[in-house]
């Protein structure tokens, strides 16, 4: 080899090789800009991209609140739900492991095999629930060999309970998974899953007062989700507890007054609008919810003529019947319409527009003031009456006494009911009102609707002489006033003439509700009602054919309020298909009401 | 001839083939090894910290059992044998290589999805790296015979290209894709230096980029997902996109102080894959932050301008394009490394030279770094100098 041909080799070399230095060179700058865009630029948003892999948010979920009547006895509270939970790389042979865990716990062959299955499925440190709702039996004797099973942990959970059971179902509602349109309802909650929301009565309606604020622990975790150490710990906070109206023994006392009758009770303080009982029948166990109802029971209760979910007392609406008379004896009074001393005369009938309208009694009550009106119950009186006072004043004092729309309860779903006009009736049907709905009206039948919830508020108004309260469910405390919805005035004359009548009906041998009279000379004021199913048929001679399909019946009603002299408590209940309201809901009426004076006594 | 008593010969041109032990000691290129030494040093800890400190020691400890083996290796190669050996050698030693490779492809063991390895009974061997050195030696044998690149035609040129393109070839069959890459990026380089006309290289440029869709239809769907994935790792962010996701979370993390040794959450929960081996500069980058990230990739920079000036000092084409080709193996794999830990470049499994964990990798990292050595070693222009 030639020295100048090494040479000239050599500079040819040197060249291509600053060109090759200055490509390396070149990558390098990009290398190490990279690493300042990363590092420098873009350092703090990978930072927090590191933490959410490092950390893991457990959320620890807050028990409820518990739920309490006016006399602070439980009745709704939360309860140890106790699981095994195994973690499977410190327990060793899962199927041996089960094994020794049946001597104490039951596993049929296919939770084991689905166990195992399930264990295959996850990674071995992380728990794996082998039994969940265990025995007080199985927690106890399990608790004291846990040192002999290493990886097994007893964990529980907070579970809601009502020891009352069936009692007050309705009112208390039940528990749920949250659907869409709960997730909109409560935008402030955020749901996780296996998060329960109510889904009726006052869990739902105080939802976000029952609720507590979760807790949340930071867990330091690894790429595969093992936790590797506590960073922080906020401990959750328990949901408030709610303070309600309701009285249990006289909830306990309604409910048994109603036995097995498909119907509704309503009583309330009339001077506070806070309801001291609420039964709707039939019933059902709100306990149910939390463990899970079978298809077939699901199915059941859906498909109960009787409808268990639904709470009558603000869901079903019944004309109200002879009660209704209250409103229009009222209207004619404030009106003027009627000499408390002017006398109809009822001969069993009345023939308006070729029409026959019949009294209850087919062969007449003979000359009626109001005050016997009222005691018998006489149609023809309030047929001549509600004549006189036209359908539009009828409606206007019935909306004044709560009638005709909702209450305002602290309950979900309630119903309206429906008061009757000629404006009403021109925008449902297109047609003008004819004088005979006029009398049907007067008697609370026809259009007429009213739930068992609005009837206890309107004996309430008219027992504490005319003011419409909000009715609550929530106990009234110092800082919380009864909320008025109207305030009627109503001169002390009409109240007084009024309320003659409605004890006569309760006193008066005459009355129809002698079996609404309460016990230890206690006073009682109120009307019955019968209002009716399907219009009835008439034989030729115009009696009435009997029906024997029970559903035909008549729902029995009544409402009244005692005592007379000072009132303490108001009541609506209603009986479906029970007949008439003398004979089945008075009864009922009079249990309540003794059960509230022998608690209270007689004097408030 | 022995020169053991004299330094006369060092004055007598192109006939020294042989130095006494003193000499050959003197001559050493220290500073290169101190170069060499620090970045592994710098190695040590990163690894001590993304095994997982002392829990898993005994990798720690085999990483430095590893490069104790590689430093008397790399000497060994440097000073044991006189200055004609490897010229001579060269095509033996290529031969013997492709003869192992073509073995491993047809009775190689097969270990992650890629056949590699050949089994000797104690040890696996990793027939490729064995390809590395031989083509760098091959390659510049062959065109100190030919008197350099200058004016060769394309016809002149196939001798080279097959013995690139026949062993990359069989490794993209294996498939790795990193070491065929590298294997072409030295090859490349090494033809360039030696010099190839700049009408054959843009012919060649063409060529490749006309030939990228055949390319691409022939690769491994892993390997089309990896280059995709590097495009939007989003995509698939616990799949294919979860290595460059995860890393890229490492690197931006560190900020510009980092973490702190054995303090980066990615690398120690194991959010970080491959963090001993392929990323491992994840780790550095997470702990130490830019400051630590910049001052490896100046102790790199410094290891190729140091290995560079070697050709300076080569007696001859062989020499000098041996260097070239030793540095470039070393220079490509850390830019490749460092490029698909920083989300640069796609994740091909190559690992980063000097620190991660590995055998086999750090043995032709030290062989080629003895190459380089030796070539110093053995210029003549100590003897001026001196």
């Amino acid at each position: 080899m030639l020295d100048d041909d090494r040479e000239q080799f050599r500079g040819d070399a040197r060249r291509r090789l600053l060109l090759v230095g200055g490509g390396l060179g070149a990558a390098f700058m990009i290398l190490g800009g990279r690493l300042f865009f990363l590092q420098v630029m873009r350092g703090g948003e990978y930072r927090m991209l590191a933490e959410d892999n490092r950390i893991s948010l457990k959320p620890i979920s807050a028990p409820r609140g518990r739920i309490f009547d006016r006399d602070k006895r439980i009745l709704v509270e939360n309860n140890p739900d106790f699981e095994v939970v195994v973690i499977p790389e410190l327990a060793g042979t899962l199927r041996h492991l089960l094994k020794r865990l049946g001597r104490f716990i039951e596993f049929s062959d296919e939770e084991v095999k689905h166990l195992i299955q399930q264990a295959r499925r996850q990674r071995s440190f992380l728990p794996l629930r082998v039994k969940s709702h265990l025995s007080w039996d199985e927690v106890s004797s399990i608790e004291v060999r846990i040192h002999e099973f290493p990886g097994v942990d007893l964990q529980s959970q907070s579970v809601r309970y009502y020891p009352l059971n069936e009692l007050a179902c309705h009112i208390m509602g039940y528990l749920g998974e949250p659907s869409d349109l709960d997730r909109k309802r409560f935008k402030r909650i955020q749901f996780r899953s296996g998060d329960l929301v109510g889904k009726s009565g006052v869990e739902q309606r105080f939802e976000e007062v029952l609720r507590g604020r979760e807790g949340m622990v930071e867990m330091e975790v690894n790429a595969v989700g093992r936790h590797v150490r506590e960073l922080h710990r906020t401990p959750p906070q328990t949901g408030s507890d709610l303070y309600l109206s309701l009285d249990a023994d006289l909830q306990q006392e309604a409910q048994l007054a109603l036995g097995n009758e498909v119907g509704s009770v309503v009583a309330m303080d009339p001077n506070t609008g806070e309801i001291l009982a609420m039964v709707s029948n039939p019933t059902y166990d709100p306990n149910q919810f939390i463990r899970g109802f079978s298809h077939a029971q699901w199915q059941a209760m859906n498909l109960d003529p009787d409808r268990p979910l639904i709470n009558k007392a603000i869901q079903g609406q019944y004309p109200p019947g002879s009660t209704f008379k209250i409103v229009v004896a009222l209207a004619g009074l404030i009106h003027g319409k009627i000499d408390p001393k002017e006398t109809f005369f009822c001969g069993g009938s009345l023939v308006k527009e070729e029409q026959r309208f019949y009294c209850w009694r087919r062969h007449g009550h003979g000359s009626m003031g109001l005050l016997q009106a009222m005691t018998q119950s006489c149609d023809v009186y309030f047929y001549k009456l509600s004549e006189r006072l036209g359908v539009d004043a009828i409606e206007r004092q019935a909306r004044r006494m709560g009638l005709g729309s909702v209450t305002g309860v602290d309950l979900e779903g309630e119903k309206a009911g429906l008061i009757p006009s000629r404006s009403w009736k021109r925008k449902m049907f297109k047609t003008s009102w004819y004088p005979g709905e006029t009398y049907i009206t007067g008697i609370g039948q026809g259009y007429v609707l009213t739930t068992p919830l609005q009837l206890a508020n309107m004996i309430a108004t008219v027992a504490n002489g005319g003011t419409v309260y909000r009715p609550s469910l929530l106990r009234m405390q110092s800082d919380r006033k009864p909320e008025i919805v109207y305030k009627n005035t109503i001169s002390s004359y009409h109240l007084d003439l009024l309320r003659e009548g409605l004890e006569a009906v309760v006193h008066d041998p005459t009355g129809t509700a002698a079996k609404a009279r309460p016990e230890g000379g206690i006073r009682a004021a109120g009307k019955t009602g019968t209002s009716q199913v399907v219009r009835h048929k008439r034989d030729k001679s115009g009696q009435l054919i009997k029906s024997t399909n029970e559903n035909l019946q008549d729902h029995a009603l009544f409402v009244c309020y005692a005592p007379v002299e000072k009132p303490r408590i108001a009541l609506s209940v209603i009986v479906e298909h029970g007949g008439h309201g003398g004979a089945a809901a008075a009864p009922v009426a009079k249990r309540v009401l003794d059960k509230f004076f022998a608690k209270y006594g007689a004097e408030a | 001839m022995n020169y053991s008593s004299s330094g006369n010969h060092i004055l007598n041109y192109g006939e020294s083939t042989s130095l006494n032990w003193a000499e050959r000691f003197r001559r050493f290129p220290w500073s290169l090894l101190f170069l060499l030494l620090m970045t592994v040093f710098v190695g040590f800890g990163i690894l001590f910290s993304a095994v997982g400190g002392s829990n898993n020691i005994w990798i720690f400890l085999r990483q430095v059992i590893q490069f104790c083996f590689g430093v008397v290796i790399m000497c060994s190669v440097a000073v044991m044998v006189g200055e004609k050996i490897y010229r001579r050698f060269a095509y033996l030693f290529y031969s013997f290589s492709f003869v192992l490779l073509g073995a491993t492809m047809a009775v190689g063991s097969v270990g992650m999805g890629a056949r590699r390895w050949l089994e000797f009974g104690f040890f696996r061997l990793q027939t490729s790296e064995l390809m590395k050195v031989a083509l760098i030696l091959a390659l510049a044998r062959y065109f100190h015979d030919r008197g350099g690149a200058n004016g060769m035609k394309l016809r002149e040129l196939v001798v080279p290209f097959l013995m690139i393109l026949l062993p990359m070839a069989m490794i993209v069959k294996q498939p790795d894709l990193g070491t065929a890459v590298l294997l072409g990026g030295v090859g490349m380089v090494m033809m360039v230096v030696a010099g190839l006309s700049w009408k054959v290289l843009l012919t060649l440029v063409i060529v490749f980029g006309a030939s990228l869709p055949v390319i691409w239809n022939g690769m491994h769907t892993y390997q089309k997902q990896r280059i995709i994935t590097l495009f939007s790792p989003e995509r698939d962010p616990l799949g294919s996109g979860y290595h460059i996701i995860q890393s890229k979370i490492a690197v931006g993390s560190g900020g510009v102080i980092g973490k702190g040794f054995m303090a980066g959450s990615q690398s120690q929960l194991d959010f970080l894959p491959e963090r001993h081996t392929d990323f491992i500069f994840s780790v550095l980058a997470e702990e130490w932050g830019f400051l630590g990230g910049v001052t490896v990739l100046v102790l790199y920079g410094l290891i190729i301008i140091r290995s560079l000036m070697i050709t300076e000092m080569a007696n001859d084409r062989f020499g000098l394009l041996t260097v070239v080709g030793a540095t470039m193996l070393f220079a490509i794999q850390v830019m490749v490394n460092i490029g698909m830990v920083l989300g640069l470049l796609p994740v091909v499994g190559v690992p980063l030279p000097l620190i991660s964990y590995g055998g086999s990798s750090m043995v032709t990292i030290m062989i080629a770094m003895g190459l380089l050595i030796h070539v110093s070693i053995y210029s003549k222009q100590h003897g001026r100098s001196v």
